[in-house]
């Protein structure tokens, strides 16, 4: 697992289009947009459905799994906040329930729980909240959560 | 062909020292820059009505320049933007010729890239403010995802896995710009490496690793554009723009990450529109710059612009095709890997100096247009050069491009 991160260095700042998302990862719910009209879902939270234009909006809580998709490993911070958090693992998770008929489908990032050793594209994942040392941020986090055949792994 | 082909010409280029630090404004570099294309063309500061610049919220803007060097200008716009700039600029600077905005323009990029505001991010040492994460960022820095280097390596990762290509190929990319970084004075890093010393250099990002990455330094350069009536009175060969595209998107542009390939960037939808106004196609081109913020983004970007098939980059740039004297020519001045780092603007200037046959290298007259060939002797002019290509990069989702032929073309 990698070393701390300190939430304390970065200001997170939800605007009108993200403050409800982040609302509700305070209640352990991860959230997608979706289109009332048309039933697309996004993310980030743009506000028009780029699929019928529609700015009446609504919210899916998706199941918080997902399929690693891709990721890096960071042996360099670049922020104050992971400095002590280094060599850590940024997943980008292709979520399990947001494929539409028409190809569309969602993926999104998070730091991974799991060391490098232990990842690989292709396993499946699920989310996991973690309450930051500022009182008002959960930040979701990612965890390797099963097997699956076909798995890649960036072994240099 | 487009309907401007061949009708506006780039005809003066100039840059300071590449420094890390500069110890100066960007405002005086940029003067310094602007003088210097100036005189490369033959042109006095009354001859330029017209001012167009990119930056990050990090540099000095054209009424400065013109305040300081004494012009009036019918023209100026700042924009904000990066890698993707140069050549969109370009395309700007050919519309308000034609249009009659003005006639003579400048373009330039002045930024203390390694001392000031840098583009990988500051060293967190020392008691730093808290980093603000607003608009897209709330959803990449709390997840410490923010360099260029991290976000395009998401997209490096995958497209190792999609095609197995491996990072030796993109070894390839860092020799071959060195190679020609070793052959220009104004070069930064200027000894050769091997493919082993870049698989021996340190992890930056995993699958990027130190040598993957480009240059951070303080820099000002200029690119001056008009019409070809005039550009036949000037003191360079003239360097023709036969065509290109401006900042061209993919789809879903601003989250690249939920495209069906992340790797599949902009310049596959730029690729038809920049040939078919230059009129001409890949085996045309003699040499090329192919955005090296890092090798991937070269790598990539051969295949989007059409050099070589989908998946095939890998195996493409093996042998040293990217080297002088080989099939394509890539980043004769070394690149932001190796010469240093514009945010494009050195890449189009070195390949007007290859069209005009007047690379500034060791060769005693490369002023007047006579080279060597001998690269052991610091000869950098490709022997044959007639068209480049200027192929931008942005992002995975916005790219910008030009070709520019010279008179022998």
């Amino acid at each position: 697992m990698p070393g701390p991160i300190d939430y304390s260095k970065i200001t997170i700042t939800p605007d009108f289009d993200t403050v409800e998302w982040w609302m509700a990862t305070k209640e352990h719910k991860y959230l997608v947009r979706q289109c009332k009209d048309c039933g697309h879902k996004w993310f980030p939270p743009f506000p028009a459905c780029n699929t019928c234009n529609s700015m009446d909006l609504g919210w899916f809580e998706t199941a918080g799994t997902g399929v690693l998709h891709s990721y890096i490993v960071v042996t360099q911070p670049i922020l104050g906040a992971f400095v002590e958090a280094v060599p850590y693992v940024v997943g980008l998770i292709e979520l399990d329930d947001c494929h539409e008929a028409d190809g569309s489908l969602v993926r999104v990032g998070g730091v991974m729980l799991d060391d490098e050793e232990d990842v690989a594209i292709g396993l499946p994942v699920s989310v996991e909240y973690e309450q930051t040392n500022e009182a008002n941020i959960v930040v979701p986090r990612w965890k390797i959560s099963g097997t699956a055949e076909n798995t890649w792994k960036f072994n240099e | 062909m487009g309907a401007l082909t061949d009708k506006y010409c780039i005809v003066g280029v100039g840059e300071t020292p590449h420094m890390r630090p500069s110890n100066r404004t960007t405002l005086s570099m940029a003067c310094e820059a602007v003088k210097k294309a100036m005189a490369d063309a033959g042109l006095e500061p009354r001859d330029i009505d017209g001012m167009t610049s990119y930056q990050a919220g990090d540099s000095t803007t054209s009424n400065h320049i013109a305040t300081s060097l004494g012009m009036r200008l019918n023209y100026s716009v700042d924009i904000l933007g990066g890698g993707s700039s140069t050549e969109a600029l370009i395309g700007n600077t050919i519309g308000l010729l034609e249009a009659g905005y003005c006639k003579t323009m400048v373009i330039f990029r002045s930024m203390n890239g390694r001392s000031g505001r840098r583009m990988g991010g500051q060293a967190p040492s020392g008691p730093v403010p808290p980093t603000r994460a607003a608009e897209d960022n709330q959803f990449m820095m709390p997840w410490g995802w923010t360099s260029p280097a991290q976000r395009f390596g998401m997209s490096a990762m995958r497209y190792l896995r999609d095609t197995g290509t491996t990072t030796r190929s993109l070894a390839e990319i860092a020799v071959a710009h060195r190679y020609h970084a070793s052959l220009n004075p104004k070069a930064v890093m200027r000894h050769p490496i091997t493919i082993e010393d870049h698989q021996n250099s340190r992890w930056v990002v995993k699958p990027l690793r130190l040598l993957d990455c480009c240059l951070e330094t303080d820099v000002s350069a200029c690119l001056i554009v008009t019409s070809r009536e005039r550009a036949y009175d000037l003191r360079q060969p003239p360097v023709f723009i036969m065509g290109g595209t401006g900042r061209t998107m993919a789809p879903n542009a601003a989250w690249n990450y939920s495209r069906p390939e992340i790797h599949y960037v902009a310049g596959n939808y730029g690729r038809k529109r920049l040939f078919g106004m230059a009129g001409i196609s890949q085996k045309d081109v003699n040499l090329i710059s192919c955005y090296d913020a890092f090798t991937f983004t070269t790598l990539i970007q051969l295949e989007a612009y059409g050099f070589c098939g989908k998946g095939e980059a890998g195996e493409f740039v093996k042998g040293g095709r990217l080297q002088i004297d080989h099939e394509l020519p890539s980043n004769l001045s070394g690149g932001h890997l190796s010469e240093g780092y514009t945010h494009g603007v050195s890449m189009v200037i070195e390949n007007v100096r290859q069209l005009r046959h007047r690379a500034d290298d060791a060769c005693p007259g490369w002023a007047e247009g006579k080279h060597s060939y001998d690269r052991q002797a610091g000869c950098r002019q490709v022997k044959d050069a007639r068209i480049a290509a200027c192929l931008g990069w942005g992002t995975e989702t916005m790219s910008s491009s030009a070709i520019l032929r010279g008179i022998s073309a």
